[in-house]
């Protein structure tokens, strides 16, 4: 169960917050699901460490949580993205998107490039 | 923002944390069960399908601590579960925690009542006087190291001439007798210059205080300002105390105002009731010269600098106002220069006593801490290698060495503070006790010290550096665990005692050197007592009266002490009676006068002076002094003999190097004396001091105002002489109290309480001291007898006698203590014999404390090891 790759805390909370915006409520099954799926076999994370995540969110108030119940019935506890944070993501995501995209082009850079 | 709020909720969580935990938990476990339903799915076995979520889920426990650390704040939890695990611990051994603790607080509360009183000396001096630490004093200083005082015209020269010092005060102690006639009691108070109240800068209580002008001219105004005691008790605090009128030495004195509270006089510790401004001296004092007279050095100086000065321009001036008054009056105060001092170093008074004694108190009583620190490591070590299996498992179950060295801080932390808040509760019931005990002797004296923030800081401080001592060894100790180790040995390992043994032996060595300084200081207390004074206070009683207000001449205090005498004589108890100006070994020592002898010239400018005391005949009888030479002085109502003197023995080694005294003349400011007799040196004003030369001048040819009748019982009990003494004077003179009424023992007693103090405290302290390195020695050796059980009880069984037994653990042990005990004597001989006793030992208190601490620690080993010989083999070896 070794990590392919060494998923930058950063990057998790992101994936996280994109995910409930995206799905609305999730249990912590759910989230890392959908990260799984998404990511594909690229990106296999020990699905534990997402809790800390989760509850590091929780506590900076940008996610909330409420007991639910899940899909075969049994009480579990379903996550959702704040209101304010909802508004704060679109400008994280503008921001990440931006510095992907430039540190890609630093990655397409060839030697001849600069010459 | 995002940070704080994470923050707050950490910090709540802290709190809270068993909610958080259990929701984790169903979290986990519904998302275990989902994803097994997964993998059940793809069809694999319902084993497998857990296995694989499992796998999946990844190392519950690491997450989980990952959680928690999120969750709060691992160091408060941690500090938190640390203080619950040492309450717990604590609650687990009453009886060692009650040892550690009462010792440490008497440790810690003795060191805090001292410094309590240091502080205030040093930065209270003057109670009720804010910035009293800022004043210097202004002391004049004669050739050979005395420091006599200032004289009034003195005062007012320096007043003008030591611009760097801002409102020179001058004040004088007087004893006044105050009341109506018939019902006259003695109180103390001083004679103040005009600036004294503005100068402190005190606010009085009700009414006001002296004003500059009021001590202009002798006699301008009768006016006292009382003490805030004396306004209650006498006045029960009415606010028209202001304008009556109070009858000092016969005087009519009008109040015109009161003290602060905590305001006590400008000489601590003394306690004065009335203050009067200097010019009533004349008046007050039967018409005493001490205002015009340059001689005449009854006035203490004190100044603060003014802004921007510092104590040297303050000296300089001092030195140069001081050698010009030198050189305009030749014959008062040639030879005498100035000193500027800070207050705490009062080259006289008490406070010097009193400074030194508690600077050497707190040393020894800091070492005493260390002592008590080092029994409490010993203590904790012994326990901390009973826990080596608890901290092995704890090591084992993943605990880092900073985790089991802050647990075990935390432990003696508590131990450690508690132990400090007591002592602090112990330093403030001191020093309450000490302001109110009253303090019997001549003079009224009281402590104002108190416990305030900074020795409660220090009492803490204190408490915390004696927890990270004592804890230091054990907490090391046990965070060099290899937990293997740990685990596998049970107490039959040899235990590591080598630290235990090192800190019992420095204990002792302690111990040692505080028994020995309490031993010397007592022993020297005791000899100085045991000195021969050189006259016999026994079976003399004391008393004192007092012309002044009478304002008699000369004649008439001739007369009234002839006929006091006469009468005292004919009494039925009394062999001898006499009539002296003053006392040997008064607090406040005998002047001395300046004067020029027949026969000796002198190659130094300056003059000669000598111990001077004014008697009537008999004296030298009552006193036990033998005159060696010549006679006694002619009697009172002799008109013929001219003017005499007797000198001392060390009067005639000095000035007159040996050579024949009687019929030489001496010469004095008064008159001149034909020298009639030779008296035996004695002791004048402390025991122990060098000779010192001594004129005793007739009463009949210099009667003074006040005298100090000295009686000698015929039968032993001189106490009885009181009342037949009271009845002569009251038959003589209704008016007039006796009063200071003592036997000459109790005289030296009272002028011996500020060494007494100190010499006291020794004499708890030793033993005291002594228990603890006993309990130290005990602890040390039990622990080794209980570890090594098995190993004495396999001896037992081979046939080892108990006697063996017990012989070989106390000689394992008594190496250590003996090595303690020389190496600790060692160090007490040096310091002895080159800072104490300059060369000379004391054997019998050299011998005898080793002696007395070997037996203690020989006995505190062998009550363990006895203990321990008398196991059952059978018992020890299945004792696994």
């Amino acid at each position: 169960m070794e990590q392919k790759t060494d998923v930058l805390q950063g990057a998790l909370t992101l994936m996280v917050l994109k995910t409930l915006d995206v799905l609305g409520p999730l249990h912590g099954y759910g989230i890392a699901r959908r990260i799984e799926q998404i990511s594909g076999d690229l990106l296999a994370v020990n699905q534990g460490t997402l809790y800390p995540v989760l509850l590091k969110l929780e506590q900076e108030g940008a996610i909330a949580s409420a007991w639910g119940a899940s899909a075969n019935n049994r009480r579990t506890r379903f996550h959702r993205v704040t209101r304010e944070e909802r508004k704060q993501l679109q400008v994280e995501t503008q921001d990440c998107e931006q510095t992907l995209a430039i540190i890609g082009r630093f990655f397409d850079m060839k030697t001849e490039d600069l010459s | 923002m995002k940070s704080l709020r994470r923050f707050l909720n950490r910090l709540f969580n802290s709190a809270t944390r068993r909610a958080l935990e259990e929701r984790l938990r169903e979290e986990i476990a519904e998302h275990i069960a989902l994803e097994t339903e997964e993998n059940l799915r793809v069809g694999v076995s319902p084993v497998e399908a857990r296995r694989r979520a499992m796998l999946k889920f990844g190392g519950v426990e690491a997450m989980k601590q990952d959680y928690r650390a999120e969750r709060g704040l691992l160091f408060i939890e941690n500090l938190l579960g640390d203080l619950r695990n040492a309450r717990r611990t604590i609650c687990r051994m009453p009886g060692l925690a009650a040892v550690i603790i009462v010792s440490l607080a008497i440790g810690i509360g003795v060191n805090t009542t001292i410094l309590s009183w240091i502080q205030t000396i040093l930065f209270q001096p003057l109670p009720g006087v804010s910035g009293a630490s800022n004043f210097l004093l202004v002391e004049p200083r004669t050739e050979t190291g005395g420091y006599p005082g200032a004289s009034w015209p003195e005062y007012r020269a320096l007043q003008r001439q030591v611009p760097a010092l801002r409102d020179v005060v001058a004040f004088q102690m007087v004893p006044f007798n105050v009341g109506e006639t018939g019902q006259t009691e003695r109180t103390f108070g001083q004679l103040v210059s005009g600036n004294y109240f503005s100068a402190l800068g005190l606010k009085p209580a009700i009414g006001r205080f002296i004003q500059p002008e009021e001590v202009e001219r002798p006699g301008t105004e009768p006016v006292i300002v009382i003490s805030y005691d004396y306004w209650q008790t006498r006045f029960r605090g009415a606010s028209g105390a202001v304008g009556q009128k109070v009858r000092v030495n016969e005087r009519d004195l009008i109040v015109i105002g009161v003290a602060p509270r905590e305001f006590q006089g400008t000489t601590p510790p003394l306690k004065f009731e009335l203050w009067a401004p200097a010019t009533l001296a004349p008046a007050l004092l039967g018409g005493t010269r001490d205002l015009e007279d340059r001689s005449v050095r009854a006035f203490s100086l004190i100044g603060m600098l003014r802004p921007g000065a510092t104590r040297e321009e303050a000296q300089a001036e001092c030195s140069t106002a001081m050698a010009q008054l030198a050189r305009d009056y030749p014959e008062a105060s040639a030879g005498i220069g100035g000193e500027v001092l800070p207050f705490w170093n009062a080259p006289r008074g008490p406070q010097r006593m009193l400074i030194s004694g508690l600077a050497i108190l707190q040393g020894v009583m800091l070492l005493l801490l260390l002592a008590v620190c080092g029994n409490t490591a010993n203590l904790m070590l012994a326990r901390g290698s009973t826990r080596q299996r608890e901290m092995a498992v704890r090591l084992a179950l993943g605990a880092g060495r900073w985790r089991i060295v802050s647990l075990v801080l935390s432990e003696n932390m508590l131990l450690a503070l508690l132990g400090a808040s007591l002592g602090a509760a112990i330093a403030v019931w001191g020093t309450t006790a000490l302001r109110v005990a009253p303090m019997i002797g001549a003079f009224p004296i009281l402590f104002q010290s108190r416990v305030d923030e900074l020795t409660l800081a220090f009492a803490i401080l204190l408490g915390a550096a004696c927890g990270l001592i004592f804890s230091a060894a054990p907490a090391f100790h046990l965070a060099r665990l290899d937990p293997q180790d740990g685990l596998r040995s049970s107490s039959n390992t040899p235990p590591r005692n080598r630290a235990r043994k090192v800190l019992m032996g420095v204990e002792v060595g302690l111990a040692m050197v505080v028994l020995i300084a309490a031993a010397l200081f007592l022993e020297n207390f005791r000899s100085a007592r045991q000195t021969d004074p050189r006259f016999r206070p026994e079976g003399v009683l004391l008393a004192a009266y007092d012309l002044s207000g009478r304002n008699p001449d000369e004649a008439s205090e001739r007369e009234f002490a002839a006929r006091l005498l006469e009468r005292l004589r004919s009494l039925p108890d009394v062999e001898v009676a006499a009539i002296a100006t003053n006392v040997p070994l008064d607090l406040h020592g005998i002047p001395s006068r300046p004067f020029t002898v027949e026969g000796r010239l002198r190659t130094q400018p300056g003059q000669d002076r000598a111990i001077s005391n004014t008697v009537t005949p008999g004296y030298f009888k009552v006193m036990a002094i033998p005159l060696l030479e010549g006679s006694d002085f002619a009697e009172m109502v002799d008109r013929v003999a001219p003017a005499q003197a007797i000198v001392n023995e060390e009067f005639v080694r000095r000035y007159l190097n040996g050579a024949d005294a009687i019929g030489r003349r001496i010469q004095t400011r008064t008159g001149s004396f034909a020298i009639i007799g030779v008296a035996r040196n004695s002791v004048y004003d402390a025991f122990g001091e060098p000779a010192q030369p001594a004129v005793y001048f007739s009463y009949r040819d210099l009667p003074a105002i006040q005298g100090e009748i000295h009686l000698r019982t015929r039968n032993g009990n001189e106490t009885a002489l009181t009342s037949e003494a009271r009845a002569v004077l009251r038959e003589l003179d209704p008016m007039l109290p006796l009063y200071d009424v003592r036997t000459f023992s109790q005289h030296i007693e009272r002028n011996l309480y500020l060494r007494r103090i100190p010499a006291r405290m020794f004499v708890v302290l030793g033993p005291l001291l002594l228990g603890l390195a006993a309990i130290g020695i005990y602890a040390v050796v039990s622990y080794a007898v209980a570890r090594r059980t098995r190993e004495i009880g396999v001896r037992l069984a081979f046939g080892a006698t108990s006697g063996r037994v017990v012989l070989q653990i106390i000689r394992e042990n008594l190496g250590v203590i003996i090595w303690g005990t020389a190496i600790g004597w060692v160090l007490a001989l040096v310091v002895s014999v080159h800072a104490i006793t300059k060369g000379v030992v004391n054997l019998p208190v050299f011998i005898g404390v080793p002696a007395i601490l070997l037996s203690v620690a020989t006995l505190a080993c062998w009550i363990p090891a006895r203990r321990a010989s008398r196991i059952d083999p059978m018992a020890a070896l299945r004792h696994e």
